[in-house]
């Protein structure tokens, strides 16, 4: 990968967030203009950075995002949601783009058809001038709506079909029975297409594995002193033996202007098209084939008087439909009703291939809202005899949408795109563009983690510095050398610690990396649910080591959906509760000395505790005399199990009860808690308190039979020496009381598998160390305490990471390994 | 020069770009019975096939590439 193109991801990643959250920012507030002409220039930006690479399928729906954004800012068209949620999926389009770019380098080709799709429904939004002009979409849908078309009708072979010369019908045949899938491709260049240094000749000519192909001009040509040599005319019929998905990679910068059928074989074996028309038509057919825009007229001049004068009734009929506008929202139906009613009639009339030229004129009618395409069809059509000198409304625009010239403005963007190349003004806001950068450097995460492994080994090497010391003086004999030794250890000692104190400022990450995605995920849930939701978020600047705030993405997606679904309620419910009918979620992150909490708060309907005992026990989480007994502090509780769920639905939010299982064993992960608390009625407070780094962790050091072992601080209650007289046997297990609390004991030998008995001090009394594991607290007898130190644990790797009793390992000072043990494990 | 012209007939040699239609169009026109040569054509742009296709000047010689004669027959030969 090249270093353009990383740099190039790493923007378009951030450049989509800011666009996400640009427009709902806008939902918000849709007169905002600072935030309008942010959010374009996002899109401006982002799409020319685009353009640097073969990513057409990005660029494409990047390009119609900011042409509909354009609108929307010279208050073209208004903001809504409906153009909010295209425009989002947009950008997930976008983001999904981006990681096929990371993973291949490259976008598979069948993401050209998404890309078209959405580019499509952006435009869609555009009131219809804005379609003619640009004619990448607007030009070439009519020929893909009438492929479409002809492939809905799966036994109807296109009318050039028959134009097929023999030898390429023998190749098609012997293909096709060798078993490969033939494709009739039509190929409809933009009229624009020469301006983007297209030649459509040259790709169709290129085109893998073709077996014939024949081009046909859209229009008649006109004299040679009107001719417009710079507007492509020509359509192109193919039929090539390559699979589809060659073919979509072939055509992957114009997959707009291409529609595929599938060949059938039935096609080839000579029946011609009779089969699919019916006798009547096939005599007329052979004489029709040749031309695309065949002569109608002999047809239905032949026709009888008494049929000519029905037609002419039917016809002028269809007219006046077309030209009723009282009730723009039925103009759909009333063009679709029409466009049936003649594709039947030219049918009837012998003419075939007026069928697709009217899907075609239907498609233009439907894109744009307006019925010219379908009168004008009407006017052309020999069909009609009757033809009206003057039709009363040429156009009848929709209400609402301006009714620009759009020849006018097709010609000046002509220009625009001919001249784009020294065009100085795009420059200059490119120029502009990175003015705003922030003053920070973009470092490879792998970098950040050598570096502190590097001064995780300093501050080990450096702790060897006070036994060289003790050496020089005890062995040696040297008092000189030692305090030397000492003194210079106390300037490195400082030094390392400062540095390791810098680069875990490197390290720490504001908690908005993650909160950032919560307005969107808020707002799409609470639309689907019907519920109205404000979301709060605050102390987004807390910061913690970049892998704690990451690995807290999932678990508080998960909190937050809960409360979302089940803990508040519609708007309805919380009315009859007396409660505002905007439900709050507060998403709270604060620095509590070297840990983070975080909050998620609801002013939802609470949990039940009654409700969770029923569900644990019915489920057969706890027996009955387990239902009698626990609090209701320990039933809420419950619901950290896995397979609890009170919802009797599944939906896709949740229900499934894995949902807080899982909250709670990524929290444990990386050594956090979580706990929940709630009041029936009035809300649910879920609570994660997680260490500030990963990286450096407070151990005590322990001995037991005269090796060294690290426990965790986090999980360190206290240290007590206990007699040996107070230590009080139950069956097999041993006890103490301690400050009015019953404690089970347990020898750290014995859990290890070591045989050696807990050694006492000289008074007898035992060494235990009190741990908290998994929501209670334990003695383990040791030998003896030694100090705490800051380590820089290392998880265990290859064979020794089956060893689930030690959480990783540590090296001391004078070299020496010591194992961690992992107190939840060998409990 | 990809298209030279002689008195009346336009010899096309390797490759025809876009930017020759232009002129292409300006001599058709002057031309009273334009001949065309493409026996050394290698390929035409879009633009100078649809001038051709509009303008329908006698074609003296087809190309050698047997392929782009396929082409432009059917292409040429539809519009006479």
């Amino acid at each position: 990968m090249t270093p353009l193109l990383e740099q190039f991801l790493s923007e378009s990643h951030e450049f989509s967030q800011g666009i996400g959250q640009k427009l709902m920012q806008l939902e918000d507030q849709p007169g905002d203009r600072d935030a309008m002409d942010e959010l374009f220039r996002l899109m401006h930006t982002l799409k020319g950075n685009s353009g640097l690479f073969a990513f057409p399928e990005m660029t494409r729906v990047l390009h119609a995002g900011e042409d509909l954004l354009g609108m929307v800012r010279s208050e073209q068209i208004s903001y809504s949601r409906e153009l909010a949620d295209r425009l989002l999926a947009a950008m997930d389009f976008v983001m999904v783009l981006c990681g096929d770019i990371e993973a291949t380098e490259s976008i598979d080709a069948f993401r050209a058809q998404d890309s078209v799709q959405i580019a499509e429904s952006l435009r869609a939004l555009m009131p219809a001038p804005a379609m003619a002009i640009h004619g990448a979409s607007g030009a070439a849908t009519p020929a893909a709506a009438a492929a479409s078309t002809a492939a809905a009708r799966p036994d109807a072979a296109p009318p050039l079909f028959a134009e097929l010369p023999e030898a390429a019908r023998s190749e098609a045949i012997r293909q096709s029975q060798g078993g490969v899938a033939l494709h009739w491709i039509v190929y409809s260049p933009t009229p624009e297409c020469f301006f983007v240094g297209d030649d459509p000749f040259h790709r169709t000519r290129q085109t893998p594995n073709l077996l014939w192909g024949c081009l046909r001009s859209r229009e008649s040509f006109p004299p040679l002193a009107e001719l417009d040599t710079y507007r492509c005319v020509l359509d192109f019929h193919l039929l090539t033996a390559a699979p589809r998905e060659e073919l979509a990679k072939y055509f992957r910068y114009v997959p707009d202007q291409i529609s595929y059928l599938a060949v059938d074989p039935r096609w080839l074996a000579g029946e011609r098209l009779e089969s699919a028309r019916g006798p009547d038509a096939a005599a007329s057919n052979e004489d029709l084939l040749p031309g695309d825009a065949p002569p109608l007229a002999e047809n239905t001049a032949q026709l009888p008087p008494e049929v000519r004068a029905a037609l002419d009734t039917i016809l002028s009929a269809q007219r006046k439909i077309l030209q009723l506008d009282d009730r723009p929202a039925w103009r759909p139906g009333r063009l679709k009703s029409v466009a049936a009613l003649l594709a039947n009639l030219a049918m009837a009339a012998g003419d075939a291939s007026a069928g697709d030229a009217i899907e075609a004129a239907l498609a233009r009618a439907l894109a744009s809202g307006q019925v010219a395409p379908l009168l004008e069809w009407l006017d052309s059509s020999t069909l009609d005899a009757s033809k009206p000198g003057v039709i009363p409304e040429k156009e009848t625009p929709m209400p609402g949408q301006p009714d620009a010239p759009a020849g006018v403005k097709f010609g000046r963007r002509a220009e625009d795109r001919a001249r784009s190349p020294e065009d100085g003004v795009k420059f200059g806001r490119r120029a502009e563009d990175a003015y705003n950068g922030p003053k920070s450097l973009k470092v490879d995460q792998a970098k950040i983690d050598c570096l502190m492994n590097l001064i995780g080994e300093l501050v080990v090497s450096k702790n060897a510095l006070p036994y060289l010391a003790q050496r020089a003086e005890k062995q040696f004999g040297v008092r000189e050398l030692s305090r030397e030794i000492k003194s210079q250890y106390a300037v490195i000692n400082r030094i390392a610690d400062e540095m390791q104190g810098a680069i875990m400022q490197v390290r720490m990450m504001a908690v908005s990396f993650v909160f950032q995605r919560f307005p969107r995920l808020v707002r799409d849930i609470s639309h689907k649910l019907g519920k109205e939701v404000q979301l709060v978020l605050e102390g987004e600047q807390t910061e913690a080591d970049k892998n704690i705030v990451e690995s807290l993405a999932d678990p508080l997606i998960h909190i937050v959906r809960n409360s979302l679904d089940h803990g508040l309620e519609t708007p309805e419910v919380r009315r009859a509760c007396g409660k505002p009918e905007m439900g709050t979620i507060t998403i709270r992150a604060r620095q509590d000395s070297d840990r983070v909490v975080i909050e998620v708060v609801d002013d939802g309907k609470g949990i039940d505790p009654a409700v969770i005992k029923r569900k644990a026990y019915e489920k057969g989480m706890i027996d009955e005399a387990a239902l009698e007994r626990i609090g209701d502090r320990e039933a809420i509780d419950l619901i950290f199990n896995a397979g609890l769920s009170t919802v009797e639905v599944v939906t896709d939010l949740s229900g499934r009860g894995v949902g807080m299982d899982v909250v709670r064993s990524a929290v444990h992960k990386i050594n956090g808690s979580v706990s929940i608390e709630s009041t029936l009625g009035k809300g649910t407070t879920i609570r994660i308190s997680l260490p500030l780094s990963m990286a450096v962790s407070q151990v005590m050091i322990i001995e037991s039979d005269g090796q060294l072992f690290g426990v965790p601080m986090d999980h360190v209650v206290e240290t007590v020496r206990i007699p040996r007289s107070a230590i009080v046997w139950i069956k097999q297990s041993m006890t103490a009381v301690l400050r009015g609390r019953i404690v089970p004991l347990k020898a750290l030998n014995s859990l290890l598998g070591v045989s050696a008995p807990p050694r006492a001090n000289g008074d007898d009394e035992l060494a235990v160390l009190l741990v908290q594991a998994g929501g209670e607290i334990l003695g383990l007898l040791v030998d003896g305490f030694k100090e705490t130190l800051g380590l820089i644990q290392k998880p265990l790797g290859g064979v020794l990471s089956g060893l689930s009793a030690y959480s990783g390992s540590a090296l001391l000072g004078d070299g020496s390994v010591l194992m961690i043990l992992n107190c939840r494990e060998i409990v | 020069m990809p298209i030279e012209f002689k008195q009346d007939c336009a010899l096309f040699a390797d490759v025809v770009s876009v930017e020759e239609a232009e002129g292409l169009l300006e001599w058709l026109q002057k031309q009273p019975s334009p001949k065309v040569d493409l026996s050394a054509c290698g390929h035409l742009h879009t633009a100078n096939l649809q001038v051709l296709m509009a303008a329908k000047p006698e074609i003296v010689n087809w190309p050698a590439d047997s392929a782009l004669r396929a082409w432009l027959e059917s292409a040429l030969n539809l519009t006479t």
